[in-house]
């Protein structure tokens, strides 16, 4: 599943750390999702959906 | 702290923690089992004086060999706790696939001894050290495949 997590962190000036914070996840989640090498359960979708205030499907495309 | 320069959050260091007390509670079984003595003194014949020829009762055996037992189930209450308890969906992740190499490098361990042992007819000491080997490829496992995701 591709995302854009990368590009609205960057919008945003965050770290990946600073993201992980807000979500209360490890770094290394942040990296596996923004790397395409891990797809977030629903409940950390929705999470990331509330962080950056942008409806799932604007996040995450098939 | 020992485990103060990895990062990690309270619930982990206090399962690494209990997982360091586990892994002494194996190493203690394994010396106090009679078995590795005796296996050992086959491989090297020279360790003889060192075991006596004693031989230990059957009691003794029975309680021993379930005081083996005891690691392995704190190891699965320690492990089962911390998985329920970790809010990281993808370190859970992680820790499962880590716990699979560990079991995979444990089994394929044991394979290739059965077949040095039915080769050289004589008992191998690697498979009374299942434990030490499980939880050394698992701690193995998990430190390599978090650092892939750096």
């Amino acid at each position: 599943m591709k995302n854009c997590l990368r590009e609205l962190r960057a919008e945003r000036n965050w770290s990946q750390a600073d993201l992980a914070e807000k979500l209360n996840v490890s770094r290394q989640t942040v990296n596996a999702i923004e790397t395409g090498r891990y797809d977030p359960s629903l409940p950390l979708a929705f999470k990331l959906s509330r962080v950056f205030a942008l409806p799932i499907e604007s996040i995450f495309a098939d | 702290m020992l485990f103060n320069n990895l990062n990690l959050t309270t619930l982990q260091r206090r399962t690494m923690g209990m997982l360091s007390g586990v892994i002494f509670l194996t190493i203690l079984t394994n010396v106090a089992t009679p078995s590795l003595s005796i296996r050992l003194t086959n491989i090297f014949p020279g360790l003889a004086h060192l075991t006596n020829g004693e031989q230990t009762s059957p009691l003794i055996v029975g309680l021993l060999s379930l005081f083996a037992v005891i690691p392995v189930l704190m190891a699965v209450g320690v492990v089962g706790h911390y998985l329920k308890s970790e809010p990281d969906e993808f370190i859970r992740t992680l820790v499962v696939r880590a716990l699979l190499w560990g079991f995979a490098v444990t089994m394929a361990g044991n394979a290739v001894a059965e077949v040095f042992m039915n080769i050289y007819l004589r008992p191998f000491p690697l498979s009374i050290l299942n434990a030490d080997i499980f939880f050394i490829s698992t701690g193995i496992a998990f430190r390599l495949l978090q650092r892939s995701y750096q």
